[in-house]
């Protein structure tokens, strides 16, 4: 088990798979909590390193090239990587509204492509 | 031609296929005989491509009819499976990303496609390449060539498995914080991770950003600094890619590494170092020695903070890189009773549980009141230990220490215990914190028939001084050439 200065406990752990859209079953959540606490107390180490040393003011800066257009090509590429296509669009699951709403029948002219499915 | 042989070189298939002694379509066609034959035992491809890549190769024996010089002629690849090739799957050995055909050619890959180099299929990895064994692939395990019941290394474990049994000459890993020299060295193969940004990252699967470089496993050394050559320079594609030209390694592979100084790490040899790793490292010494370098030690202070500052590091770049994979644009969807399930479900589903645990380490070194103390503490951390990187390259041309601290070890033996298994990259993270150069060179094998390996490391940039380095210790060693163990029935 992590020693008991370990930040990481049970809550915690809910608590960042929430924030990372994932879950944790409540059944697996000692032996999740063990391991990030084991790696995280591993971490701990640094906490040696003074406060004020170190920086990132050395470090180059970000390089950024034009901000331009440029053509894009590969659509039928990309096409085959979408779920579902309707009219040459892809289709995405409804994102406002009310819960359910988007699980109605696929409209005609659907055309489906190979690839993941939903 | 015998077995052994005739798909060993990659410089020298791109020269018989050059100068008309064989065909691309009679070389890729051994080779992907070789993938039906032994890949059955070993797992080391997730998708091998008959036709197309015969297809390529007679493409490659047009242009070679037309007088094109390709330095690459014929040369079966095999390439990870977190890089993209055009018209193969990309799957990232992720239920999340299964069926996934790229748009594009990866840079690197559309350099080797025009240099003559054919695809001859996509390897095993561990999922987004979060791992040291290939065992925490969604699809299969891989097996080690030179003993069946052990692992290739990972998380390129595929790719070392496809050289080291001799199916390809050559094959393309990512390495984040050691995951091209790691499995090479396991497997008894060459591993080259290039400086960062000598490689564009265009088509390579994002991991760990500020980390990940794409480089060649190889039999020899030469070919990787073929394959090295023909892949590096400035893409507009990746904002990180560096301009400073790449030169011609090839030229002063045979330079020799008299009058160098070399320093062995200081800190590699505290480290518990398994018995036979220390005494590999001695004989290396002397085979440094033995080359005209002046030998040395030298120290990194900070290296033994490398495997915490990396799991904070790229951990938190994964999470953040791979909050992509929500179900709305690619992959299997799950769960679309409304928005926020279908993004937990899909996500929960999709990814493994190594890949589950580095996005909530990450998000919790990222998280508001934890960020101070874990991300930006290994930030500066990271500074401290590149800026002693700096320090020793102005004592010494080069960096030497094991690239494993131990043999490679049975599949299962560490899959419950996460923090053992980061630890067997703990001489291969440093070289990737600081973005310097890197190679695993084969040193022997252990009283067990396992591969040993040395790493050696340069700075930035100095990837000929490193090639020629690594050419001059293998002329000194004597490298297992016989046909790994695990395959000798055949």
């Amino acid at each position: 088990m992590p020693d008991k200065s370990s930040p990481v406990d049970p809550q915690v752990v809910r608590k960042i798979a929430a924030l990372a859209r994932l879950t944790v079953p409540e059944e697996e959540l000692p032996l999740w909590t063990e391991q990030l606490g084991r790696i995280v107390s591993y971490i701990d180490q640094l906490k040696t390193l003074p406060e004020e040393s170190g920086s990132r003011a050395g470090a180059p800066p970000t390089p950024l090239r034009p901000d331009t257009t440029r053509g894009g090509g590969g659509r039928e590429a990309l096409e085959e990587n979408e779920p579902l296509l309707l009219h040459d669009h892809g289709v995405v699951p409804r994102v406002v509204g009310a819960a359910g709403e988007d699980r109605r029948p696929a409209p005609q002219g659907q055309s489906s492509r190979p690839g993941p499915r939903a | 031609m015998s077995d052994t042989t005739s798909l060993d070189s990659v410089v020298a298939i791109a020269s018989d296929v050059s100068a008309g002694r064989r065909s691309a379509e009679e070389v890729v066609g051994e080779s992907l005989a070789r993938v039906r034959e032994r890949d059955r035992r070993l797992g080391a491809f997730l998708e091998v491509s008959e036709s197309l890549a015969l297809e390529e190769a007679r493409s490659v024996d047009r242009r070679v009819a037309s007088r094109e010089a390709l330095p690459l002629a014929g040369v079966p690849l095999a390439v990870k499976d977190n890089m993209w090739v055009l018209g193969r799957q990309a799957t990232c050995a992720s239920k999340i990303l299964e069926g996934f055909r790229p748009p594009a050619d990866a840079t690197a890959i559309a350099r080797l496609r025009r240099a003559g180099a054919v695809f001859v299929g996509k390897t095993n990895l561990d999922e987004f390449a979060m791992g040291s064994s290939t065992e925490n692939s969604a699809y299969q395990i891989t097996r080690n060539p030179w003993d069946l019941e052990r692992i290739p290394g990972g998380s390129s474990g595929g790719s070392a498995a496809a050289v080291s049994s001799r199916m390809v000459p050559a094959a393309l890993g990512s390495d984040t914080g050691g995951s091209i020299r790691q499995p090479a060295a396991c497997c008894g193969v060459v591993g080259f991770k290039p400086t960062y940004g000598r490689v564009s990252r265009y088509g390579l699967v994002a991991f760990g950003s500020s980390l990940d470089q794409i480089g060649p496993i190889t039999r020899r050394v030469a070919d990787a600094a073929r394959v090295y050559t023909v892949m590096a320079g400035l893409d507009p594609l990746d904002s990180t890619s560096v301009a400073d030209p790449v030169g011609n390694p090839e030229s002063s592979l045979e330079a020799g590494i008299s009058g160098k100084t070399v320093g062995f790490l200081q800190e590699a040899e505290t480290e518990g170092l398994d018995s036979e790793v220390a005494a590999n490292l001695e004989e290396a010494r002397r085979a440094f020695a033995a080359a005209g370098a002046r030998v040395t030690t030298v120290s990194i202070p900070r290296a033994p903070w490398a495997i915490a500052i990396y799991y904070v590091v790229a951990s938190a770049e994964a999470s953040s890189n791979l909050a992509r994979y929500d179900g709305i644009r690619y992959g299997p969807r799950r769960g679309d009773e409304n928005l926020m399930s279908l993004y937990i479900q899909t996500r929960t589903a999709g990814f493994g549980p190594e890949v589950r645990r580095r996005i909530l380490l990450g998000t919790f070194a990222l998280a508001a009141g934890y960020y101070d103390a874990y991300y930006g503490r290994a930030m500066r951390a990271r500074e401290l230990l590149s800026a002693d990187f700096e320090n020793a390259f102005r004592q010494v041309d080069l960096i030497v220490c094991p690239s494993i601290p131990a043999p490679a070890f049975r599949i299962g033996e560490k899959v419950d215990d996460p923090l053992s298994m980061y630890l067997s990259d703990i001489f291969t993270v440093p070289a990737s914190l600081a973005g310097v150069p890197a190679i695993s060179v084969p040193s022997g094998l252990s009283g067990r028939g396992l591969p040993l390996a040395i790493q050696i490391m340069s700075p930035r940039l100095e990837e000929a001084l490193l090639f020629s380095a690594a050419r001059a210790f293998e002329r000194e060693v004597a490298v297992p050439d016989e046909l790994p163990r695990g395959l000798r029935s055949d």
